[in-house]
């Protein structure tokens, strides 16, 4: 039998996506454990007190890493390739380059977190991982996204659509934010107020123009090829894109509201996200009116069923956010536990949803096998019901906590903490409950990816009859 | 080719279709349909009102894009330089009052005019007990009186008449004669003036100079 030409590209990326997406599983299985780590601690502070290494300011930071560069990066390599190769209707090449790219990645990312683990923590936000391994993660990045870029370049219609947009955007801005964050801190280092901002703006950035983009990319891709219909009111898309290239970088500062920085910083940031509700709303318009067209389809179709839910969370999350970037919101909300609630609808509930979805629909694709329905159905059950569980306690426990807090006249530790605590418990059950459906989740990848080599002894009979037949 | 000028027909995209189909989207011109023109509208209306709100609020907090806040007011003034600033205020209040009411008898420096008005700068009348000047502003003078040593009024013509004025001016202006020139008596406030009108509501004509030392026996020493 001929090969489609998408199978022909689907063999040529199997390996390549294949590592990616198995070592991005051990990154988000390190990445729950790390958080559950740092949840219990929060409500236990004697919870494995006695070890160095397991010190609350180094685990939360990371995990925050491990999720981000290990499980984030690895992931956006993955669907990054694939979505690339099938759009461009190339086939992959360079993989010997590409693996090589993965594997220093992926040992720039351990080496970093045994440093951060280690003390040789930096400070700057996003950008803890020690000063050395950061030449040995951009060369691996500049590798991979050079040769994505000539993917990109060989296509076969010279047309672009959206989801190559913001892929690409993605692809690139992470590298520039870096180069941007870097010489400012590293290189040529400033002084004054200019370093913490820049660390902050690097850091909120790095969610708002590598992980969001890349997200959004994938849902602009999987809504309309699941669907099967185009999306709808496209020609906002574009709007859309360049709205949050032009916006995004800006909005970010409003996390400096109430800082020791000039007045207009913050205030330019409120500004500029209030100005996000335009992308943000037009992202919105474009998937759902395309993909309410046909709500059996996305109850029915679990990849599609993650990459709503993602959408859908980032349109709440994005709205709520614009609420706490107002002024007199954030000098309530500023100093409390609400900032897990800001990322962890990013990289959870928004980013790491829409991957889940992702992978599920193209590692059946390019390994040719199915992944069981209600492993799958598991893994989307608890995910939804653990990151909701999780923001609603970061979101109502940062409430309480931020307006607790600006009442001087309460004792501190009897009267704000003990009203946080509970929120506190919750986290940490929520963690486990993800940490589980995390779990499954790298089950079900890694069966399909790495053949059973007991699978003989167990088939059962009526795959023996298929096989002979 | 036709069919994928028509979206809706194509059951399952292959990705080769879904550029070509979304590719073509951006290059088609939108014609007008009906209801096309209501919802853009609203849009634009929702979203001029976003940029107005963004426009103000940029306006409102950057602080001109400065590098430092602005410097903070002090109007936190203590207790006592509230009292203080109050008389003040009081006492310049009193002088427009004398310049308008008295000065043109009295003579803006107190002094008076020899022979004909009597000096209010170290007069006792003026210093001594609040009720005097009060009565004598709130009803006038006639009669003979003596101040500093002087005998004053011998001719009726030279008699005061009541000045026509509130409680408030009155208390200005008595408290303004009573510090300035030299003098340095108490303030006289508003209430006091109020409760000297009501106490002398029987008096109808001007006073007569013995009558108030009667009155305010603590005042005149003699």
């Amino acid at each position: 039998m001929k090969e489609t030409p998408e199978q022909v590209i689907d063999r040529s990326a199997k390996i390549v996506v294949s590592f990616f997406v198995a070592s991005a599983g051990l990154w988000l299985l390190a990445a729950a454990l790390l958080a559950y780590v740092a949840a219990a601690k929060l409500t236990d502070p004697f919870f494995l007190s006695s070890y160095e290494f397991f010190t609350y300011g180094k685990i939360k930071i990371a995990q925050a890493n491990a999720f981000v560069y290990g499980w984030g990066g690895n992931s956006i390599f993955a669907v990054t390739l694939w979505i690339i190769a099938r759009l461009s209707q190339v086939e992959i090449r360079g993989r010997i380059l590409l693996l090589f790219s993965g594997v220093i990645w992926n040992m720039a990312i351990s080496f970093g977190l045994l440093g951060i683990l280690d003390g040789h923590m930096n400070s700057h936000e996003m950008l803890e991982m020690p000063t050395i391994v950061w030449p040995a993660l951009f060369i691996s990045y500049a590798i991979f996204a050079f040769l994505a870029l000539v993917i990109h370049r060989s296509r076969k219609n010279p047309n672009t659509i959206a989801p190559q947009w913001f892929i690409l955007a993605s692809l690139i801005w992470f590298p520039a934010l870096f180069l941007i964050a870097w010489n400012g801190l590293e290189i040529n280092p400033a002084r004054g107020t200019l370093p913490s901002v820049l660390s902050l703006w690097f850091g909120q950035s790095l969610i708002w123009l590598w992980l969001t983009p890349m997200a959004l990319g994938a849902a602009y891709y999987i809504i309309p090829s699941i669907i099967g219909k185009a999306i709808d009111k496209y020609y906002l898309a574009i709007f859309g894109f360049w709205c949050i290239a032009a916006l995004a970088p800006w909005s970010v500062v409003h996390h400096l509201e109430g800082g020791p920085v000039p007045m207009w910083i913050p205030a330019v940031g409120t500004v500029m996200s209030i100005a996000m509700i335009f992308p943000i709303a037009v992202a919105s318009t474009n998937f759902h009116a395309t993909a309410f067209r046909d709500i059996g389809k996305v109850w029915n179709n679990l990849p599609l069923r993650f990459v709503i839910f993602g959408t859908i969370s980032y349109t709440l999350s994005s709205y709520i956010g614009v609420i706490f970037s107002l002024p007199d919101v954030a000098k309530l909300t500023q100093f409390s536990i609400i900032n897990e609630f800001h990322f962890n609808q990013r990289v959870y509930g928004f980013f790491s949803m829409i991957i889940f979805g992702m992978v599920y629909h193209m590692l059946p694709k390019i390994t040719g096998k199915e992944i069981g329905k209600s492993a799958k159905s598991f893994h989307f059950w608890t995910s939804a019901f653990g990151v909701l569980i999780l923001l609603l306690a970061y979101l109502i426990g940062g409430l309480t906590h931020g307006v607790l807090a600006q009442q001087t006249s309460l004792d501190w530790s009897s009267s704000v903490i003990t009203s946080v605590q509970p929120y506190f418990k919750i986290t940490k059950y929520a963690f486990v409950i993800l940490g589980l459906s995390q779990l499954v989740f790298v089950i079900n990848v890694w069966k399909v990816i790495f053949p059973n080599p007991f699978a003989a002894l167990f088939e059962s009979d009526i795959e023996k009859k298929e096989k002979t037949a | 080719m036709t069919e994928k000028k028509k979206p809706a027909d194509i059951p399952l995209y292959s990705d080769e279709d879904m550029v070509e189909v979304h590719a073509d989207l951006n290059h088609e011109k939108h014609p007008p349909t009906i209801g096309f023109l209501h919802a853009p509208l609203v849009f634009v209306f929702l979203f001029g009102c976003l940029i107005f709100f963004c426009s103000v609020q940029l306006a409102e907090t950057t602080n001109k894009f400065q590098l430092h806040p602005p410097a903070e007011k002090k109007n936190q003034l203590s207790p006592e330089e509230l009292v203080a600033q109050k008389l003040k205020r009081k006492i310049d209040s009193g002088e427009k009052v004398f310049a308008q009411n008295c000065a043109s008898c009295h003579q803006l420096n107190g002094e008076g005019i020899p022979n004909q008005f009597p000096p209010l700068a170290g007069s006792e009348w003026v210093t001594s007990d609040p009720g005097l000047i009060t009565n004598i502003i709130l009803k006038g003078l006639k009669g003979k009186i003596i101040v500093k040593g002087e005998t004053w009024g011998s001719v009726p013509s030279q008699a005061m008449v009541a000045v026509n004025i509130n409680d408030r001016q009155i208390a200005n202006v008595t408290t303004y004669v009573r510090q300035a020139w030299g003098n340095s008596a108490s303030e006289i406030t508003e209430k006091q003036v109020a409760s000297f009108r009501s106490q002398s509501s029987g008096q109808t004509d001007q006073w007569i100079g013995d009558q108030l030392k009667e009155l305010f026996p603590s005042g005149i020493a003699d």
